[in-house]
């Protein structure tokens, strides 16, 4: 799996993950406040009620209510609540709370409990006339603890739910990229030349089986509409086979016949291009034949050695006649399975296209020999070479460069070298040979010795 | 020399039998497997050409039978089938030679002659004449009156392929089966390059051309 920014899978697990923990996040967060701030509103309840039954107090009875009152609570005080009463000086004169003197209205003090020391509380203070004061605390431990808490929970909690999170958005895209890998590597082999490849659909019936299903339906329709392009193109040159060799004929037995000399030259010439028209007919047929891919039934162990030397043998020949010079160059003992006569039609296209594409006085290199456990077979040549941007399209039909338009041939050669190497299960491919034009045929590699 | 024909496409018929009566070649047609079966068990033939599609019998199933029953008449088999499995089947089936329609006259010609030839010439020549050349297949020597004349591999067996149908003109496409066993055609001119090494090899010392060429025949060299 890959794991990198470029994975729409990580991108999107991530994010759900942040969404999820932020919304975790703001989850604690709120019940933390609102749970403080209830509790607090209790505690100031308290305080109000505790407040109010002694301002009853004092109203009944003065100060002295008050501190009789105060004094009775501090043997019975609630929990929790602490008072105290100042006099106009700011000394406590009843009450058990020790704090200093605070302006009135509601305050957060300080105050020292004898038995635990300086703790929070939460206090009112309320005027009393004559610059008395009365301050009802409550003590905020009970506060604090279940904050503390509410804190710890929430923590483990957000923890806990952070790290499955986490596991669950790895494992998320990780079965993202898994489902995605599976259409990649058919959509890769599509490229690679192999419309047989299909995207493997599974029971499930979800987007990512809909989606196989969809790559899968159009890839037919693809496949579908080469082999019906193919189909037609052979049965073209199938049917026009026939007339064109009978016109062919004819025009031959009229060189045969008393045709004036004027008329035998452009016999000779119309026979000349019939000819090349059914030699391009048969190309396109053997392209069709190759491509169909019936062959392998036919392949047997091909010694691959014997075949390039013999080939070069010729080769070198053709190529001296035509002003090039042709280093034939052969590993000992290499053997390949498929067909002789197709491999011999390959190289020897191969060879030529090198040929025809070079200037006179260029030197070509056919060479054969193991690389990485499977036979290779190279052409390389020092000529202009072809650049990179139509290397792929040189190998398709009729495709031929606009500088060589004027040059002879059909625009077949690597289409059906190209065909060849893959009923092989070979790769064939074009590169730079720094300089000129390198093409190699690289068949699969053995699997047992 | 007597040749069966079994075609059942009339065109085909007439084109061939036109061109083998050119040669003075008798040309007997049938057109089923039926037919064909009878009559190449019933009379002797030089050639027989068999379409591989007939009715009543295919091609191939007669030739087969036909091997079976101890017939080994040269047999040509013609289709319109030009795939590399179905030479092979044919070849296999015990076809002596192939040609896939539609094809030139000249090859059709050239190869019934050559299987004509085989069958007559009967047991295995090990010394082949023509004119002031001489070849001796065992020891792969080449003469030209008592001169000797050193040729490379591939020059020899283009050699030998001509002085086996002295006389008679053999195609391109002949050449590159028997010399190079190509059976497609390369689109480049190895032949031209062989041959103009094996005449210049043939006529040193400035000795007149052995081997002719003729446009849309092929090459021949002469008998005599």
């Amino acid at each position: 799996m890959k794991f990198g920014r470029r994975s729409a899978a990580n991108r999107i697990a991530l994010w759900g993950w942040l969404a999820f923990a932020a919304a975790t996040l703001l989850l604690g967060m709120a019940v933390y406040f609102a749970t403080h701030v209830a509790f607090s509103r209790q505690i100031d309840a308290r305080i109000e009620q505790a407040t109010t039954a002694l301002m009853i107090e004092y109203r009944d009875d003065g100060v002295r209510g008050v501190q009789s009152a105060l004094d009775q609570q501090g043997r019975t005080r609630p929990i929790g609540l602490g008072t105290a009463l100042f006099d106009a000086r700011g000394t406590r004169i009843a009450g058990n709370l020790a704090i200093p003197l605070a302006q009135p209205g509601w305050r957060n003090i300080v105050f020292t409990d004898p038995g635990e020391g300086r703790e929070k509380a939460r206090a009112q203070v309320t005027a009393l006339p004559g610059n008395y004061r009365l301050v009802v605390a409550a003590d905020l431990e009970s506060l604090e603890a279940i904050d503390h808490t509410i804190l710890a929970m929430f923590g483990s909690t957000v923890l806990a739910l952070l790290l499955l999170g986490l596991a669950g958005a790895l494992l998320l895209a990780r079965y993202l990229s898994r489902r995605l890998e599976g259409i990649e590597t058919t959509a890769s082999a599509i490229i690679g030349g192999d419309l047989k490849q299909r995207a493997i659909v599974g029971t499930a019936g979800d987007e990512f089986d809909r989606v196989a299903h969809s790559l899968n339906a159009m890839l037919d329709r693809i496949a579908g509409l080469i082999a019906n392009l193919r189909q037609v193109t052979a049965d073209l040159a199938h049917d026009l086979r026939t007339p064109l060799s009978h016109l062919r004929n004819h025009l031959e037995r009229m060189r045969g016949g008393q045709a004036q000399p004027a008329a035998s030259g452009s016999i000779d010439e119309a026979v000349e291009q019939a000819d090349n028209v059914l030699a391009l007919f048969n190309a396109i047929l053997r392209i069709a034949e190759v491509e169909e891919g019936n062959l392998r039934r036919a392949f047997t162990a091909v010694d691959l050695s014997e075949l390039v030397s013999e080939l070069g043998e010729t080769l070198v020949l053709l190529a001296e006649d035509e002003q090039r010079t042709l280093h034939v160059a052969v590993g000992s003992g290499i053997t390949v399975h498929g067909d002789r006569e197709l491999i011999a039609q390959a190289l020897t296209n191969l060879v030529e296209n090198a040929l025809r594409h070079t200037p006179p006085g260029s030197v070509i290199a056919l060479q054969a020999r193991y690389d990485d456990g499977g036979a290779l077979v190279t052409v390389d040549d020092n000529g202009p070479g072809i650049p990179e941007a139509d290397r792929e399209r040189v190998q398709q039909r009729f495709v031929r460069l606009e500088t060589s338009r004027s040059a002879a041939g059909h625009g077949l050669g690597l289409s059906l070298v190209r065909a060849i190497a893959q009923a092989h299960g070979a790769t064939f491919s074009l590169s730079d040979a720094r300089p000129g034009l390198r093409a190699e045929i690289r068949f699969p590699k053995r699997i047992s010795a | 020399m007597r040749v069966l024909l079994a075609e059942d496409d009339l065109d085909t018929i007439e084109f061939i039998e036109t061109y083998l009566a050119d040669l003075d070649h008798v040309v007997s047609s049938v057109g089923t497997g039926e037919q064909a079966l009878q009559l190449a068990c019933s009379s002797p033939w030089d050639v027989i050409i068999l379409d591989r599609m007939l009715p009543e019998l295919d091609g191939l199933t007669l030739l087969k039978t036909l091997r079976g029953r101890g017939v080994t008449t040269p047999v040509l088999m013609l289709t319109a089938l030009g795939r590399i499995e179905d030479r092979v089947d044919g070849l296999d089936a015990g076809a002596d030679d192939y040609l896939v329609k539609p094809f030139a006259p000249a090859e059709l010609v050239s190869r019934v002659q050559a299987l004509g030839r085989r069958y007559v010439q009967g047991g295995i020549a090990t010394r082949l004449h023509a004119g002031p050349l001489e070849i001796d297949l065992i020891t792969r020597t080449v003469h030209r009156d008592a001169r000797i004349i050193l040729l490379q591999p591939r020059e020899f067996r283009l050699l030998e392929v001509l002085m086996r149908q002295a006389g008679e003109y053999v195609t391109r496409t002949m050449l590159l089966e028997q010399v190079w066993d190509f059976h497609f055609d390369p689109q480049t001119k190895i032949i031209e390059t062989h041959m103009s090494r094996l005449r210049a090899k043939l006529n040193e010392g400035g000795l007149p051309d052995l081997i002719e060429t003729t446009r849309g025949a092929g090459y021949r060299i002469r008998a005599a």
